[in-house]
């Protein structure tokens, strides 16, 4: 099969944005993306789109895909809305490499979009929520935060690790964040701060939470036929995994690690013939500091238990052996 | 006129009487309110915010289904009571025959209305038996189940009495009490309480003198349609909307106050409503009385006296454990939280809600024919195997565990659906708990635990409650929570 290479990205800053639509941060990202081709890209070229979104708000929850393309003048071509929660746009950009793959597409645009800012904090609850297990693990009154406590009380249980090192994690991730223009929380903060913070799902407080942004990401695939039309220094998109589990906390194998990560990555790492010892830097979901912790695990970074001591030595920081989340996530 | 009392007539195998952890005491109203308008009531009981007649009844019938020695399937005739269903209309009883696991054949009655509700249940049932198919009557007991949580408003005497608590009574041929002679007394005298339809709030005219003589009327005059001579009593237990007008009955109902005061609750429980004097005579058993009178009444007007005999079995759990301030007491009932807020809850139709009734209720889980791993709920693919078995065995849990993972959701983290029961009883534990199998293994699940979070951590036993869960689309969803093994009362 050919290759699938990402020629262009682009995002907005993310944060509260009330001047702005779903459909006008889709489209701002991805006129960064086209902007950020080297050689230029007409969208006359972009043969698919894949857009990830919960769709929080349920303001267009069907026929979201090409309500967001058509905004951006993507007529006509194939849009699809691709939904897996948080996993939603890491399932779009496989969908766009596995298109270009296929050779069923040249030029593919993979995005996601979310606006979770303009309703009540209740409303955004709801939605926080809707991708827990609904009839039986939300009804105990779990949102995302809860179900990521429970993890996070099951890990410190099991492990060595406290919830020190998530603060560690906070810290780290701000840090990052002050230096990123895009970051929705732009300033750094203090291990006091980040450990004296109100709980909001014990033992996660406040700054082992992500808060809720708007905002929009793009990047553009594009096949080994045609990339050399774009750009002289393409990526290659080594290998992609992906994987599934139990919605509901309560049925999975583990509590203190996330199965469906693991298998992924297995599978990307395979497909790249590579190991994790070889990444030079990684991007993870971190919606609650607890999740990145996890993850150090589930992809490899070290061995099960162990992830407090890569915070520790300070693995993961910008000038770390494997630095993560450097954009602050 | 004496009801007929056939020879044969079962007897009170067993009482069993809940109340909500939850106290308030007299001195709270006085600061807030400068006085404190129910006389002789010291504390009262007050529901946690997802507890209602119907959760509070269920407590009462496990405990006196365990201190009868027998089981839901037992039951042939199922009665529940209470002037405060959950629901205005719709009959609740056949939820509480599908938590204590009554056959679907038994026979049902819902009776509310007055305070007198409790006992006309009771009178009936007497009046049904024996029960059930004719082979099986001598092992077909009766369960009568009365729960009350009487409301008023904020600044009226009968929410300052109002208390809350349940008593359920099972009836079997072999009842080691015997109810030696019964009767009812009617009068037509309304006003001194009642609830206008669709409204919350208890009330009355507060006509002192009228009040008094129409509840010592109608006791009187069931009192005296009684042969069974009433100075042998060891105890009196009279509906006690106050703690002062039973007194005021004892010369009708030929006691003396002594008698009267060896059978009240209402000092430390509140106004029960219809189930004030079922509580008297569970208390008063559980003292040691042998031969009690019980005597309801109800607005109306109506009385109804029983006298039973015999040292009955009690199970009952009737003293306070915590302490509310009258401002976690406007809380807990409500009265200064706002309900669901807008933004929508978990959306679980009532059909789906239906189809997990045995799950919420009793527990059954299903063990994979192929791999014997228990899975809860039980369908689809196997979650041990991973096969497809075309039926999973039923299997129903001890409904005991261990606590694997757990946090508290703080205040202003609950999805909307449970923001009021946040707003009501503070930050709530939502756990997974690895409940115990029959024989070996488990199966986890996801749960709310009550209690505080300094008394859970991870392997802690817990053990199964029916409460309400929410509410959605105006019905109630009740299931099953957690807490700890010996929190329960």
């Amino acid at each position: 099969m050919r290759d699938a290479y990402i020629i262009g990205a682009g995002q907005t800053e993310f944060g509260a944005m009330p001047g702005e639509s779903y459909r006008s941060l889709f489209t701002a990202a991805v006129d960064h993306a086209l902007d950020s081709v080297p050689a230029g890209i007409d969208t006359d070229a972009v043969d698919e789109a894949v857009v990830g979104s919960l769709g929080v708000g349920g303001r267009q929850i069907g026929l979201s895909g090409p309500a967001v393309t058509e905004h951006a003048g993507l007529d006509g071509i194939p849009s699809t809305r691709v939904e897996n929660a948080c996993a939603a746009s890491g399932y779009a950009v496989r969908q766009a490499v596995q298109a270009v793959r296929s050779g069923m597409a040249d030029v593919v645009l993979a995005g996601g979009v979310e606006v979770m800012t303009d309703m009540s904090g209740d409303a955004a609850k709801y939605w926080l929520g809707v991708s827990g297990e609904t009839e039986w693990e939300r009804l105990t009154g779990t949102t995302f935060a809860g179900v990521y406590a429970q993890m996070a009380s099951a890990y410190f249980d099991r492990y060595e690790a406290t919830p020190e090192h998530l603060s560690k994690i906070a810290v780290k991730n701000h840090a990052n964040g002050a230096k990123n223009p895009n970051a929705h929380l732009g300033f750094e903060c203090s291990l006091d701060d980040a450990t004296s913070a109100p709980a909001v799902a014990d033992p996660l407080n406040l700054y082992h939470c992500c808060p809720t942004s708007d905002g929009a990401a793009a990047v553009l695939v594009a096949s080994e036929e045609v990339v050399d039309e774009y750009s002289d220094d393409p990526i290659r998109v080594a290998g992609v995994g992906a994987a599934s589990e139990r919605v509901g906390l309560f049925e999975r194998d583990t509590y203190t690690g996330i199965d469906s990560s693991t298998m992924a990555a297995a599978t990307a790492y395979e497909r790249a013939g590579i190991e994790p010892a070889d990444l030079d830097f990684a991007e993870v979901h971190d919606c609650f500091a607890i999740a990145e912790l996890l993850a150090y695990e589930d992809l490899g970074f070290c061995e099960r238990g162990e992830a407090h001591e890569l915070v520790e030595a300070g693995a993961t920081a910008l000038d770390g052996d494997l630095p993560v989340n450097a954009s602050g996530d | 006129m004496t009801d007929d009392v056939s020879a044969s007539e079962p007897g009170i195998a067993a009482i069993g009487a809940y109340t909500p952890r939850l106290r308030v005491d007299a001195a709270a109203f006085e600061e807030a309110w400068g006085r404190f308008d129910a006389a002789g009531v010291q504390a009262k009981a007050v529901p946690e915010a997802d507890e209602d007649a119907l959760t509070m009844g269920v407590a009462a019938a496990q405990r006196a289904l365990d201190a009868a020695g027998r089981d839901g399937e037992a039951i042939a005739h199922l009665a529940f009571a209470t002037t405060t269903p959950p629901m205005a209309e719709e009959d609740l009883t056949p939820r509480l025959a599908s938590v204590l696991g009554a056959p679907a054949d038994a026979a049902t009655r819902t009776l509310t209305g007055s305070t007198r509700a409790g006992a006309q249940a009771l009178a009936g049932a007497l009046d049904a038996g024996p029960w059930g198919r004719p082979a099986e009557q001598a092992d077909s007991i009766g369960l009568v189940v009365v729960a009350d949580s009487p409301r008023g408003a904020p600044d009226s005497e009968i929410e300052h009495a109002a208390g809350a608590g349940a008593t359920a009574v099972v009836l079997a041929p072999d009842g080691a009490g015997t109810v030696v002679d019964r009767a009812a007394h009617v009068e037509s005298a309304p006003g001194s309480r009642f609830r206008g339809a669709g409204d919350a709030e208890t009330t009355g005219l507060g006509i002192t003198q009228y009040d008094r003589e129409a509840f010592t009327t109608a006791l009187g005059g069931a009192a005296d349609s009684l042969d069974a001579d009433l100075s042998g009593v060891d105890a009196a237990a009279v509906q006690s909307p106050d703690g002062k007008l039973p007194y005021r009955a004892a010369g009708a109902l030929g006691v003396d106050t002594e008698t009267i005061a060896a059978g009240e609750t209402v000092s430390h429980l509140g106004d029960t409503g219809a189930a004030s004097a079922f509580l008297g005579a569970a208390s008063a058993f559980d003292d040691g009385a042998e031969r009690v009178l019980l005597a309801a009444y109800g607005s109306g007007a109506g009385a109804n006296a029983f006298v039973v005999d015999g040292a009955v079995p009690v199970s009952a759990a009737l003293s306070g454990e915590d302490q509310l301030s009258y401002a976690e007491y406007l809380r807990r009932r409500g009265e200064i939280t706002t309900g669901e807020p807008e933004g929508g809850g978990a959306y679980v139709s009532v059909p789906a809600w239906q189809r997990s009734t045995p799950q919420r209720h009793r527990l059954v889980a299903g063990r994979c024919p192929d791999c014997c791993a228990l899975n809860f709920p039980p369908g689809g693919a196997c979650r041990d195997c991973g096969g497809r078995p075309d039926a999973y065995e039923r299997v129903e849990l001890p409904g005991q565990g261990t606590v694997e993972a757990v946090t508290t959701i703080a205040q202003g983290g609950a999805p909307p659906e449970f923001v009021e029961q946040q707003s009501r009883s503070g930050p709530f534990l939502s756990a997974v708990v690895a409940l115990d199998g029959p024989d070996g293994g488990g199966v986890s699940v996801p749960t709310q635990l009550l209690g505080d979070a300094e008394a859970v951590e991870i392997g802690t036993r817990v053990e199964a409650t029916i409460r309400r869960i929410y509410e959605q689309e105006g019905v109630i969803r009740y299931g099953f929570k957690m807490q700890p093994v010996g929190r329960r009362r």
